[in-house]
Protein backbone atom coordinates (compact mmCIF):
# COMPACT_ATOMS: atom_id res chain seq x y z
CA UNK A 1 0.00 0.00 0.00
CA UNK A 2 1.10 3.86 -0.61
CA UNK A 3 1.81 6.02 2.99
CA UNK A 4 -1.20 8.00 1.74
CA UNK A 5 -3.46 5.20 1.07
CA UNK A 6 -6.40 4.67 4.19
CA UNK A 7 -5.05 1.82 6.59
CA UNK A 8 -9.17 0.23 6.70
CA UNK A 9 -10.75 0.45 4.05
CA UNK A 10 -14.48 -0.63 3.52
CA UNK A 11 -15.99 -0.69 0.56
CA UNK A 12 -19.97 -0.65 0.22
CA UNK A 13 -19.92 -3.96 2.49
CA UNK A 14 -23.21 -6.00 2.81
CA UNK A 15 -24.08 -8.84 4.64
CA UNK A 16 -26.78 -10.83 5.01
CA UNK A 17 -27.89 -13.74 6.89
CA UNK A 18 -31.21 -15.41 5.23
CA UNK A 19 -33.61 -12.50 4.98
CA UNK A 20 -31.55 -10.30 7.68
CA UNK A 21 -29.39 -7.90 6.45
CA UNK A 22 -27.14 -7.27 9.25
CA UNK A 23 -25.22 -4.64 7.27
CA UNK A 24 -26.65 -2.53 4.43
CA UNK A 25 -23.67 -1.11 2.61
CA UNK A 26 -21.07 0.21 4.98
CA UNK A 27 -18.28 1.99 3.70
CA UNK A 28 -15.43 3.90 6.07
CA UNK A 29 -11.84 4.60 5.42
CA UNK A 30 -9.71 4.64 8.83
CA UNK A 31 -6.56 6.73 8.36
CA UNK A 32 -2.81 5.48 9.29
CA UNK A 33 -2.42 6.25 13.19
CA UNK A 34 -6.06 7.12 13.25
CA UNK A 35 -7.95 5.99 16.60
CA UNK A 36 -11.48 5.32 15.16
CA UNK A 37 -14.84 4.76 17.32
CA UNK A 38 -17.47 2.74 15.60
CA UNK A 39 -20.85 3.27 17.68
CA UNK A 40 -24.40 2.07 17.03
CA UNK A 41 -27.12 0.15 19.45
CA UNK A 42 -26.63 -3.37 20.42
CA UNK A 43 -27.49 -5.10 17.25
CA UNK A 44 -26.74 -2.65 14.80
CA UNK A 45 -24.12 -4.44 12.94
CA UNK A 46 -20.85 -3.32 14.39
CA UNK A 47 -19.71 -7.06 15.52
CA UNK A 48 -20.75 -8.46 12.18
CA UNK A 49 -18.48 -5.79 10.79
CA UNK A 50 -15.73 -6.45 12.87
CA UNK A 51 -15.97 -10.02 12.02
CA UNK A 52 -16.01 -9.58 8.75
CA UNK A 53 -12.74 -7.41 8.94
CA UNK A 54 -10.72 -10.55 10.37
CA UNK A 55 -12.40 -12.97 7.94
CA UNK A 56 -14.04 -14.90 10.57
CA UNK A 57 -17.49 -14.50 8.57
CA UNK A 58 -17.67 -13.44 5.11
CA UNK A 59 -19.84 -10.68 3.45
CA UNK A 60 -22.40 -10.91 1.53
CA UNK A 61 -21.12 -7.98 -0.81
CA UNK A 62 -18.62 -5.60 -1.05
CA UNK A 63 -14.61 -5.33 -0.31
CA UNK A 64 -12.59 -4.50 2.91
CA UNK A 65 -8.95 -3.72 2.59
CA UNK A 66 -6.22 -3.61 5.69
CA UNK A 67 -2.84 -2.50 4.94
CA UNK A 68 -3.30 -2.87 1.37
CA UNK A 69 -4.48 -6.51 1.90
CA UNK A 70 -7.60 -8.20 1.13
CA UNK A 71 -9.63 -9.19 4.52
CA UNK A 72 -10.89 -12.03 2.76
CA UNK A 73 -8.40 -12.98 -0.30
CA UNK A 74 -4.86 -12.01 2.12
CA UNK A 75 -5.54 -13.32 5.55
CA UNK A 76 -2.56 -14.91 6.23
CA UNK A 77 -0.29 -12.30 5.60
CA UNK A 78 -2.86 -9.15 6.75
CA UNK A 79 -3.53 -11.32 10.10
CA UNK A 80 0.13 -11.22 10.93
CA UNK A 81 -0.12 -7.22 11.62
CA UNK A 82 -3.89 -7.28 13.53
CA UNK A 83 -4.41 -7.36 16.95
CA UNK A 84 -7.89 -8.46 17.75
CA UNK A 85 -10.30 -8.00 21.01
CA UNK A 86 -13.85 -9.61 20.87
CA UNK A 87 -16.89 -7.94 22.56
CA UNK A 88 -17.13 -10.84 24.92
CA UNK A 89 -13.69 -12.56 25.64
CA UNK A 90 -14.51 -16.03 26.76
CA UNK A 91 -11.75 -18.41 27.33
CA UNK A 92 -11.33 -22.01 28.48
CA UNK A 93 -11.39 -22.29 32.22
CA UNK A 94 -8.46 -24.88 32.73
CA UNK A 95 -6.46 -22.93 31.32
CA UNK A 96 -4.49 -20.36 33.38
CA UNK A 97 -3.28 -16.76 32.07
CA UNK A 98 -0.32 -17.70 30.98
CA UNK A 99 -1.16 -20.81 29.16
CA UNK A 100 -3.29 -18.78 27.42
CA UNK A 101 -0.90 -16.33 26.20
CA UNK A 102 1.79 -18.69 25.41
CA UNK A 103 -0.69 -20.48 22.97
CA UNK A 104 -1.63 -17.06 21.23
CA UNK A 105 1.97 -16.49 20.84
CA UNK A 106 2.70 -19.04 19.11
CA UNK A 107 -0.21 -19.39 16.85
CA UNK A 108 1.15 -15.22 16.36
CA UNK A 109 4.63 -16.51 15.58
CA UNK A 110 5.65 -13.60 17.44
CA UNK A 111 7.93 -12.29 20.53
CA UNK A 112 5.25 -11.11 22.82
CA UNK A 113 7.26 -7.51 23.11
CA UNK A 114 4.69 -5.61 25.16
CA UNK A 115 3.48 -8.71 27.01
CA UNK A 116 5.52 -7.48 30.49
CA UNK A 117 4.58 -3.81 30.19
CA UNK A 118 1.28 -4.87 29.48
CA UNK A 119 0.93 -7.09 32.49
CA UNK A 120 2.15 -5.04 34.73
CA UNK A 121 0.17 -1.97 33.31
CA UNK A 122 -3.01 -3.47 33.73
CA UNK A 123 -2.08 -5.70 36.67
CA UNK A 124 -3.02 -8.79 35.18
CA UNK A 125 -3.38 -12.37 37.04
CA UNK A 126 -1.05 -14.98 34.74
CA UNK A 127 -1.09 -17.64 37.07
CA UNK A 128 -4.04 -18.83 37.91
CA UNK A 129 -6.86 -20.54 36.01
CA UNK A 130 -9.24 -18.70 34.18
CA UNK A 131 -12.08 -20.84 35.33
CA UNK A 132 -12.29 -18.29 38.51
CA UNK A 133 -11.88 -15.04 36.03
CA UNK A 134 -14.25 -12.28 36.76
CA UNK A 135 -15.42 -10.63 33.63
CA UNK A 136 -12.64 -7.81 33.95
CA UNK A 137 -10.09 -9.56 34.40
CA UNK A 138 -11.02 -11.84 31.19
CA UNK A 139 -11.09 -8.52 30.01
CA UNK A 140 -7.29 -7.65 30.99
CA UNK A 141 -6.40 -10.66 29.60
CA UNK A 142 -8.40 -10.20 26.14
CA UNK A 143 -6.17 -6.66 26.02
CA UNK A 144 -3.01 -8.42 26.23
CA UNK A 145 -3.65 -10.98 23.64
CA UNK A 146 -4.68 -8.13 21.54
CA UNK A 147 -1.42 -6.20 22.16
CA UNK A 148 1.33 -8.37 23.17
CA UNK A 149 2.95 -9.11 19.79
CA UNK A 150 2.83 -5.16 18.93
CA UNK A 151 0.32 -5.20 16.19
CA UNK A 152 0.20 -2.32 13.21
CA UNK A 153 -3.62 -2.45 13.39
CA UNK A 154 -5.89 -3.06 16.13
CA UNK A 155 -9.54 -3.84 15.77
CA UNK A 156 -11.14 -3.60 19.24
CA UNK A 157 -14.99 -4.47 20.04
CA UNK A 158 -16.05 -2.62 22.90
CA UNK A 159 -11.92 -2.65 24.73
CA UNK A 160 -13.16 -1.56 27.86
CA UNK A 161 -16.13 -3.24 28.81
CA UNK A 162 -15.90 -4.73 32.13
CA UNK A 163 -13.29 -2.66 33.28
CA UNK A 164 -13.24 -0.57 36.39
CA UNK A 165 -13.13 3.10 35.96
CA UNK A 166 -9.49 3.42 36.76
CA UNK A 167 -7.97 0.61 34.07
CA UNK A 168 -10.63 2.31 31.84
CA UNK A 169 -8.33 5.57 32.28
CA UNK A 170 -5.11 3.61 32.14
CA UNK A 171 -6.44 1.59 28.79
CA UNK A 172 -7.42 4.71 27.66
CA UNK A 173 -3.67 6.81 27.54
CA UNK A 174 -2.20 3.23 26.58
CA UNK A 175 -4.39 3.76 23.42
CA UNK A 176 -3.27 7.44 23.01
CA UNK A 177 0.25 5.71 23.71
CA UNK A 178 -0.17 4.05 20.77
CA UNK A 179 -1.89 5.64 18.74
CA UNK A 180 1.37 8.38 19.27
CA UNK A 181 3.45 5.04 17.87
CA UNK A 182 2.05 4.97 14.36
CA UNK A 183 -0.49 2.28 15.92
CA UNK A 184 -4.17 2.22 14.02
CA UNK A 185 -6.88 1.29 16.38
CA UNK A 186 -10.59 0.58 15.43
CA UNK A 187 -12.49 -0.08 18.03
CA UNK A 188 -16.40 -0.22 18.86
CA UNK A 189 -17.81 1.16 22.11
CA UNK A 190 -20.90 1.95 24.04
CA UNK A 191 -18.92 4.38 26.32
CA UNK A 192 -19.38 7.88 24.78
CA UNK A 193 -16.88 9.78 27.36
CA UNK A 194 -14.36 6.82 26.09
CA UNK A 195 -14.79 7.91 22.59
CA UNK A 196 -14.96 11.28 23.13
CA UNK A 197 -11.55 11.20 25.03
CA UNK A 198 -9.41 8.95 22.62
CA UNK A 199 -11.32 9.03 18.87
CA UNK A 200 -10.18 11.56 16.00
CA UNK A 201 -13.32 10.35 13.95
CA UNK A 202 -16.54 7.94 15.03
CA UNK A 203 -18.96 6.79 12.61
CA UNK A 204 -22.49 5.80 13.86
CA UNK A 205 -24.17 2.84 12.48
CA UNK A 206 -27.91 1.41 13.16
CA UNK A 207 -29.81 -1.22 11.44
CA UNK A 208 -27.12 -2.11 9.60
CA UNK A 209 -26.73 2.03 7.90
CA UNK A 210 -23.97 4.33 8.60
CA UNK A 211 -25.98 7.50 9.48
CA UNK A 212 -23.40 9.37 10.30
CA UNK A 213 -19.33 9.74 10.37
CA UNK A 214 -17.54 13.07 11.60
CA UNK A 215 -15.21 14.43 13.47
CA UNK A 216 -15.35 14.17 17.15
CA UNK A 217 -14.83 18.35 17.24
CA UNK A 218 -17.60 18.52 14.44
CA UNK A 219 -20.02 16.30 16.70
CA UNK A 220 -19.05 18.44 19.39
CA UNK A 221 -20.14 21.45 17.75
CA UNK A 222 -23.30 19.83 16.46
CA UNK A 223 -23.85 19.10 20.11
CA UNK A 224 -23.82 23.19 20.98
CA UNK A 225 -24.75 24.53 24.58
CA UNK A 226 -26.78 22.84 27.20
CA UNK A 227 -28.70 25.30 28.20
CA UNK A 228 -30.68 26.01 31.82
CA UNK A 229 -33.32 29.04 32.62
CA UNK A 230 -35.55 29.69 34.45
CA UNK A 231 -38.01 32.47 33.90
CA UNK A 232 -39.84 34.71 36.19
CA UNK A 233 -42.70 34.63 34.33
CA UNK A 234 -44.68 32.26 31.95
CA UNK A 235 -43.01 31.23 28.69
CA UNK A 236 -44.30 28.28 27.10
CA UNK A 237 -42.67 25.55 25.51
CA UNK A 238 -43.58 26.28 22.00
CA UNK A 239 -41.78 29.82 22.46
CA UNK A 240 -38.72 27.71 22.71
CA UNK A 241 -39.48 25.41 20.23
CA UNK A 242 -39.49 27.60 17.76
CA UNK A 243 -35.81 29.07 18.71
CA UNK A 244 -33.73 27.91 15.74
CA UNK A 245 -30.80 25.53 16.97
CA UNK A 246 -32.97 24.59 20.00
CA UNK A 247 -33.39 20.44 20.73
CA UNK A 248 -34.28 18.34 23.18
CA UNK A 249 -36.13 20.41 25.63
CA UNK A 250 -37.75 19.62 29.09
CA UNK A 251 -39.19 21.59 31.51
CA UNK A 252 -38.19 20.26 35.23
CA UNK A 253 -39.28 22.37 38.41
CA UNK A 254 -40.51 25.37 36.29
CA UNK A 255 -36.45 25.21 34.72
CA UNK A 256 -35.95 24.69 31.33
CA UNK A 257 -33.41 22.55 30.57
CA UNK A 258 -32.36 22.54 26.34
CA UNK A 259 -29.64 21.74 23.80
CA UNK A 260 -28.62 25.00 20.97
CA UNK A 261 -26.67 24.59 18.36
CA UNK A 262 -25.24 27.31 16.11
CA UNK A 263 -25.27 31.36 16.94
CA UNK A 264 -26.79 32.39 20.38
CA UNK A 265 -28.18 35.43 18.72
CA UNK A 266 -31.75 34.54 18.28
CA UNK A 267 -31.52 32.59 21.99
CA UNK A 268 -30.86 35.56 23.79
CA UNK A 269 -32.88 37.96 21.69
CA UNK A 270 -36.09 35.63 22.81
CA UNK A 271 -35.21 35.45 26.27
CA UNK A 272 -34.87 39.02 26.48
CA UNK A 273 -38.32 39.32 25.77
CA UNK A 274 -38.72 37.66 29.21
CA UNK A 275 -37.83 38.15 33.19
CA UNK A 276 -34.56 35.43 33.41
CA UNK A 277 -33.87 34.60 37.02
CA UNK A 278 -31.10 32.44 36.35
CA UNK A 279 -29.14 31.14 32.87
CA UNK A 280 -26.54 29.05 32.68
CA UNK A 281 -24.57 27.94 29.58
CA UNK A 282 -22.14 24.57 29.24
CA UNK A 283 -20.72 22.46 26.74
CA UNK A 284 -23.47 20.04 25.90
CA UNK A 285 -22.25 16.10 26.19
CA UNK A 286 -21.21 14.30 23.06
CA UNK A 287 -23.45 11.51 24.46
CA UNK A 288 -26.60 13.50 23.68
CA UNK A 289 -25.64 13.59 19.90
CA UNK A 290 -24.67 10.12 19.85
CA UNK A 291 -27.82 9.14 21.74
CA UNK A 292 -29.66 11.23 18.90
CA UNK A 293 -28.62 9.23 16.44
CA UNK A 294 -29.32 5.93 18.57
CA UNK A 295 -32.95 6.74 18.65
CA UNK A 296 -33.97 8.87 16.45
CA UNK A 297 -34.69 6.75 12.83
CA UNK A 298 -37.14 8.73 11.37
CA UNK A 299 -34.69 12.26 11.78
CA UNK A 300 -31.54 11.13 10.76
CA UNK A 301 -31.30 9.96 7.11
CA UNK A 302 -28.17 7.16 6.55
CA UNK A 303 -25.88 8.02 4.77
CA UNK A 304 -25.21 6.69 1.27
CA UNK B 1 -7.67 14.20 24.41
CA UNK B 2 -5.27 16.34 27.04
CA UNK B 3 -3.68 13.04 28.12
CA UNK B 4 0.12 13.95 27.29
CA UNK B 5 1.70 10.58 25.50
CA UNK B 6 5.28 9.91 25.63
CA UNK B 7 6.36 7.48 22.85
CA UNK B 8 8.64 4.24 23.94
CA UNK B 9 11.61 2.48 22.61
CA UNK B 10 10.18 -0.89 22.41
CA UNK B 11 12.28 -3.56 20.10
CA UNK B 12 10.71 -5.04 17.06
CA UNK B 13 8.67 -7.83 17.36
CA UNK B 14 10.75 -10.96 15.84
CA UNK B 15 9.18 -14.15 14.17
CA UNK B 16 9.07 -17.51 15.99
CA UNK B 17 7.88 -20.80 15.12
CA UNK B 18 4.20 -21.76 15.02
CA UNK B 19 4.89 -25.24 16.05
CA UNK B 20 1.52 -27.93 16.32
CA UNK B 21 0.04 -25.60 18.92
CA UNK B 22 -3.57 -25.94 17.40
CA UNK B 23 -2.66 -29.63 17.69
CA UNK B 24 -1.47 -30.12 21.33
CA UNK B 25 -4.40 -27.80 22.42
CA UNK B 26 -6.96 -30.14 20.90
CA UNK B 27 -4.88 -33.28 22.49
CA UNK B 28 -5.71 -30.94 25.84
CA UNK B 29 -9.00 -30.47 25.57
CA UNK B 30 -9.74 -33.78 24.41
CA UNK B 31 -7.78 -35.25 27.48
CA UNK B 32 -11.07 -36.22 29.66
CA UNK B 33 -12.84 -38.73 26.36
CA UNK B 34 -9.35 -39.79 25.70
CA UNK B 35 -8.40 -40.94 29.14
CA UNK B 36 -12.03 -42.85 29.89
CA UNK B 37 -11.54 -44.37 26.72
CA UNK B 38 -8.14 -45.35 27.76
CA UNK B 39 -9.36 -46.74 31.22
CA UNK B 40 -12.23 -48.97 29.60
CA UNK B 41 -9.76 -50.37 26.66
CA UNK B 42 -7.53 -51.20 29.70
CA UNK B 43 -9.90 -52.16 32.41
CA UNK B 44 -11.53 -54.65 30.19
CA UNK B 45 -8.35 -56.52 28.71
CA UNK B 46 -6.82 -56.39 32.39
CA UNK B 47 -10.00 -58.22 33.72
CA UNK B 48 -9.76 -60.58 30.71
CA UNK B 49 -6.43 -62.66 31.97
CA UNK B 50 -7.80 -63.80 35.70
CA UNK B 51 -10.92 -64.36 34.45
CA UNK B 52 -9.51 -66.84 30.93
CA UNK B 53 -8.91 -69.67 33.20
CA UNK B 54 -12.51 -69.75 34.19
CA UNK B 55 -14.14 -69.09 30.84
CA UNK B 56 -12.13 -71.37 29.09
CA UNK B 57 -13.26 -74.12 31.02
CA UNK B 58 -17.46 -73.07 30.47
CA UNK B 59 -18.98 -74.79 27.50
CA UNK B 60 -20.15 -71.52 25.05
CA UNK B 61 -20.56 -73.49 22.38
CA UNK B 62 -24.27 -73.57 21.93
CA UNK B 63 -23.30 -69.66 22.28
CA UNK B 64 -20.73 -69.16 20.03
CA UNK B 65 -22.82 -71.31 17.33
CA UNK B 66 -25.38 -68.55 17.62
CA UNK B 67 -25.94 -66.53 14.40
CA UNK B 68 -27.29 -63.70 17.32
CA UNK B 69 -24.22 -63.28 18.96
CA UNK B 70 -22.21 -63.99 15.14
CA UNK B 71 -24.82 -60.55 14.42
CA UNK B 72 -23.80 -59.17 18.04
CA UNK B 73 -20.15 -59.51 17.56
CA UNK B 74 -19.77 -58.93 13.71
CA UNK B 75 -18.12 -62.19 13.31
CA UNK B 76 -18.17 -65.89 13.56
CA UNK B 77 -16.41 -67.54 16.49
CA UNK B 78 -16.14 -71.17 16.77
CA UNK B 79 -14.93 -72.32 19.96
CA UNK B 80 -13.83 -70.17 23.37
CA UNK B 81 -10.82 -72.33 23.96
CA UNK B 82 -7.73 -70.08 23.51
CA UNK B 83 -7.33 -66.49 24.51
CA UNK B 84 -7.02 -64.99 21.40
CA UNK B 85 -10.91 -66.16 20.66
CA UNK B 86 -11.73 -64.56 24.38
CA UNK B 87 -9.90 -61.24 23.38
CA UNK B 88 -11.75 -61.09 20.31
CA UNK B 89 -15.35 -61.74 21.87
CA UNK B 90 -14.90 -59.05 24.56
CA UNK B 91 -12.95 -56.41 22.59
CA UNK B 92 -11.53 -57.16 19.26
CA UNK B 93 -14.76 -57.45 17.70
CA UNK B 94 -17.88 -54.88 16.16
CA UNK B 95 -17.64 -53.98 20.30
CA UNK B 96 -14.40 -52.51 19.34
CA UNK B 97 -15.55 -50.34 16.62
CA UNK B 98 -18.74 -49.20 18.69
CA UNK B 99 -17.14 -48.51 22.11
CA UNK B 100 -13.61 -46.97 20.74
CA UNK B 101 -15.05 -45.86 17.34
CA UNK B 102 -17.84 -44.15 19.47
CA UNK B 103 -15.12 -42.23 21.64
CA UNK B 104 -13.01 -41.03 18.29
CA UNK B 105 -16.14 -40.04 16.59
CA UNK B 106 -17.11 -38.00 19.62
CA UNK B 107 -13.59 -36.09 20.36
CA UNK B 108 -13.79 -35.51 16.30
CA UNK B 109 -17.24 -34.15 16.56
CA UNK B 110 -16.21 -32.04 19.74
CA UNK B 111 -12.62 -30.72 18.55
CA UNK B 112 -13.67 -27.27 16.56
CA UNK B 113 -16.86 -26.86 18.45
CA UNK B 114 -15.40 -26.58 21.40
CA UNK B 115 -13.37 -24.29 20.40
CA UNK B 116 -16.46 -22.39 19.68
CA UNK B 117 -17.80 -22.65 22.77
CA UNK B 118 -14.49 -21.40 24.76
CA UNK B 119 -13.98 -18.41 22.77
CA UNK B 120 -10.69 -19.19 20.89
CA UNK B 121 -11.91 -19.97 17.64
CA UNK B 122 -12.16 -16.60 16.89
CA UNK B 123 -8.95 -15.61 18.70
CA UNK B 124 -7.14 -18.07 17.32
CA UNK B 125 -8.21 -17.38 13.66
CA UNK B 126 -7.73 -13.48 14.09
CA UNK B 127 -3.51 -14.96 13.88
CA UNK B 128 -1.86 -15.57 11.02
CA UNK B 129 -3.21 -18.94 11.36
CA UNK B 130 -5.45 -20.40 8.04
CA UNK B 131 -8.65 -22.47 8.30
CA UNK B 132 -7.31 -25.27 6.88
CA UNK B 133 -4.05 -25.77 8.76
CA UNK B 134 -6.73 -25.14 12.10
CA UNK B 135 -9.16 -27.65 10.80
CA UNK B 136 -5.86 -30.23 9.82
CA UNK B 137 -4.54 -29.82 13.09
CA UNK B 138 -7.44 -30.45 14.99
CA UNK B 139 -7.71 -33.45 12.53
CA UNK B 140 -4.43 -34.53 13.50
CA UNK B 141 -5.02 -34.43 17.31
CA UNK B 142 -7.92 -36.42 17.02
CA UNK B 143 -5.80 -39.16 15.47
CA UNK B 144 -3.29 -38.93 17.37
CA UNK B 145 -5.82 -39.76 20.51
CA UNK B 146 -6.99 -42.91 17.96
CA UNK B 147 -2.98 -43.93 17.75
CA UNK B 148 -2.90 -43.70 21.71
CA UNK B 149 -5.88 -45.77 21.88
CA UNK B 150 -5.00 -48.12 19.99
CA UNK B 151 -1.63 -48.59 21.52
CA UNK B 152 -2.88 -48.59 24.99
CA UNK B 153 -5.32 -51.65 24.01
CA UNK B 154 -1.82 -53.09 22.77
CA UNK B 155 -0.11 -52.39 25.93
CA UNK B 156 -3.38 -54.03 27.74
CA UNK B 157 -2.69 -57.20 25.56
CA UNK B 158 0.73 -57.18 26.02
CA UNK B 159 0.10 -57.45 29.94
CA UNK B 160 -2.27 -60.18 29.56
CA UNK B 161 0.17 -62.43 28.00
CA UNK B 162 2.07 -62.04 31.22
CA UNK B 163 -0.50 -62.77 33.24
CA UNK B 164 -1.92 -65.63 30.77
CA UNK B 165 0.30 -68.99 30.50
CA UNK B 166 0.80 -69.51 27.24
CA UNK B 167 -1.68 -66.82 26.15
CA UNK B 168 -0.89 -67.99 22.73
CA UNK B 169 -1.73 -64.33 20.97
CA UNK B 170 -0.18 -63.80 17.65
CA UNK B 171 1.21 -60.75 17.73
CA UNK B 172 1.84 -59.79 13.92
CA UNK B 173 -2.11 -60.67 13.43
CA UNK B 174 -2.73 -59.29 16.78
CA UNK B 175 -0.90 -56.06 15.33
CA UNK B 176 -2.98 -56.32 12.03
CA UNK B 177 -5.93 -56.51 13.28
CA UNK B 178 -5.19 -53.48 15.76
CA UNK B 179 -4.21 -51.50 12.50
CA UNK B 180 -7.34 -52.96 10.78
CA UNK B 181 -9.42 -51.41 13.68
CA UNK B 182 -7.73 -48.31 13.99
CA UNK B 183 -8.90 -47.85 9.88
CA UNK B 184 -12.37 -47.68 11.85
CA UNK B 185 -10.76 -45.34 14.36
CA UNK B 186 -9.70 -42.83 11.43
CA UNK B 187 -12.87 -42.93 10.00
CA UNK B 188 -14.68 -42.18 13.06
CA UNK B 189 -12.38 -39.46 13.06
CA UNK B 190 -13.53 -38.17 9.84
CA UNK B 191 -16.75 -38.46 10.51
CA UNK B 192 -16.56 -36.31 14.07
CA UNK B 193 -14.72 -34.02 11.84
CA UNK B 194 -17.49 -33.45 9.49
CA UNK B 195 -20.23 -33.15 12.00
CA UNK B 196 -18.28 -30.22 14.17
CA UNK B 197 -17.36 -28.48 10.90
CA UNK B 198 -21.20 -27.58 10.69
CA UNK B 199 -22.47 -28.44 14.09
CA UNK B 200 -21.70 -25.63 16.67
CA UNK B 201 -21.87 -26.67 20.23
CA UNK B 202 -19.37 -29.38 21.10
CA UNK B 203 -22.07 -32.13 22.34
CA UNK B 204 -24.38 -31.67 19.60
CA UNK B 205 -21.55 -32.85 17.00
CA UNK B 206 -19.86 -35.32 19.20
CA UNK B 207 -23.46 -36.73 19.83
CA UNK B 208 -24.40 -36.63 16.54
CA UNK B 209 -20.96 -38.56 15.43
CA UNK B 210 -21.57 -41.03 18.16
CA UNK B 211 -25.13 -41.52 16.67
CA UNK B 212 -23.95 -42.25 13.09
CA UNK B 213 -21.33 -45.38 14.84
CA UNK B 214 -24.39 -46.49 16.90
CA UNK B 215 -26.79 -46.41 14.00
CA UNK B 216 -23.95 -48.05 11.90
CA UNK B 217 -23.48 -51.03 14.32
CA UNK B 218 -27.55 -51.47 14.38
CA UNK B 219 -27.41 -51.89 11.01
CA UNK B 220 -24.40 -54.16 11.07
CA UNK B 221 -25.99 -56.28 13.87
CA UNK B 222 -29.31 -56.62 12.01
CA UNK B 223 -28.13 -57.36 8.80
CA UNK B 224 -25.95 -60.66 10.28
CA UNK B 225 -29.01 -61.70 11.78
CA UNK B 226 -30.84 -62.98 8.18
CA UNK B 227 -29.69 -63.84 5.16
CA UNK B 228 -32.31 -62.08 3.31
CA UNK B 229 -30.67 -58.63 5.56
CA UNK B 230 -27.13 -59.35 3.89
CA UNK B 231 -26.84 -56.79 1.39
CA UNK B 232 -27.65 -54.26 4.36
CA UNK B 233 -24.19 -54.84 6.24
CA UNK B 234 -22.42 -53.14 3.19
CA UNK B 235 -23.49 -49.99 4.05
CA UNK B 236 -22.25 -50.16 7.69
CA UNK B 237 -18.23 -49.18 7.88
CA UNK B 238 -18.19 -52.37 11.13
CA UNK B 239 -18.18 -54.68 7.84
CA UNK B 240 -15.43 -53.57 6.50
CA UNK B 241 -12.99 -53.55 10.02
CA UNK B 242 -13.08 -57.11 10.64
CA UNK B 243 -11.83 -58.05 13.79
CA UNK B 244 -12.27 -61.49 14.72
CA UNK B 245 -11.11 -62.40 11.12
CA UNK B 246 -7.37 -61.50 11.00
CA UNK B 247 -7.45 -62.21 14.78
CA UNK B 248 -8.38 -65.56 14.98
CA UNK B 249 -8.58 -67.23 11.67
CA UNK B 250 -5.67 -65.26 10.68
CA UNK B 251 -7.18 -63.84 7.30
CA UNK B 252 -8.16 -60.23 5.98
CA UNK B 253 -10.00 -59.10 2.66
CA UNK B 254 -7.26 -56.32 1.94
CA UNK B 255 -9.32 -53.74 0.53
CA UNK B 256 -11.64 -53.62 3.31
CA UNK B 257 -9.65 -51.55 5.41
CA UNK B 258 -9.08 -49.18 2.46
CA UNK B 259 -12.75 -48.31 2.21
CA UNK B 260 -13.02 -47.09 5.68
CA UNK B 261 -9.37 -44.93 4.59
CA UNK B 262 -11.04 -43.35 1.83
CA UNK B 263 -14.58 -43.08 3.68
CA UNK B 264 -13.36 -41.06 6.60
CA UNK B 265 -10.75 -38.73 3.99
CA UNK B 266 -13.89 -38.21 2.15
CA UNK B 267 -15.74 -37.12 5.62
CA UNK B 268 -12.85 -35.27 6.44
CA UNK B 269 -12.23 -33.42 3.46
CA UNK B 270 -16.00 -32.68 2.85
CA UNK B 271 -15.96 -31.40 6.40
CA UNK B 272 -12.56 -29.02 5.57
CA UNK B 273 -14.50 -27.56 3.03
CA UNK B 274 -17.74 -26.68 4.86
CA UNK B 275 -15.35 -25.38 7.63
CA UNK B 276 -13.43 -23.00 5.15
CA UNK B 277 -16.73 -21.86 3.36
CA UNK B 278 -19.28 -21.16 6.34
CA UNK B 279 -19.67 -17.75 8.66
CA UNK B 280 -18.46 -19.22 12.08
CA UNK B 281 -20.46 -18.18 15.10
CA UNK B 282 -19.69 -17.08 18.57
CA UNK B 283 -21.91 -18.22 21.62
Amino acid sequence: MTTNEPVIIIDNLHKTYGKIQAVKGISINVERGEIFGFLGPNGAGKTTTIRCMLDVIRPTAGTIRVLGLDAQRDTMALHQHIGYLPGDVRLPGRMTGKQIINYFVNLQGREPVLLNDLVERFDVEIKRPLKGYSKGMRQKIGIVLAFMCDPDVLILDEPTSGLDPLLQKVFNEFLLEEQARGKTIFMSSHIMSDVEKVCQRVAVIRSGELVTLEEVGALREKAGQHIIVEFGDAVSEQELERISGVSLLTKTNGTYHFNISGSMDTLIKALSQHEVIRLTSQEAPLEEVFLKFYEEPEKTTPLA
Amino acid sequence: MATTTTVKDIPVAKKRAQGLSVTTRAITNSSTPLSVACFYGLLILLILAPIYPVMAQANFQALMNSSVMSAVLGGHLTNLFNFSALLAVEVFSSIYGLLFGGFVAWIGGAALPITIEDGTLDLALSRPISRTRYYLESWLAVLIGAVIISLVLALGVWIDTFIVNNSGVDWPWMWITLLVQWTFLFFAAGLGMLCGSFINASRAAGGTALGIVVLGYLINTFGGLSNQFQWVLKISPFYYAPAIDPLINHHLTWWYPWVLVVAGLVCGIVGLVVFNRRDLPTV
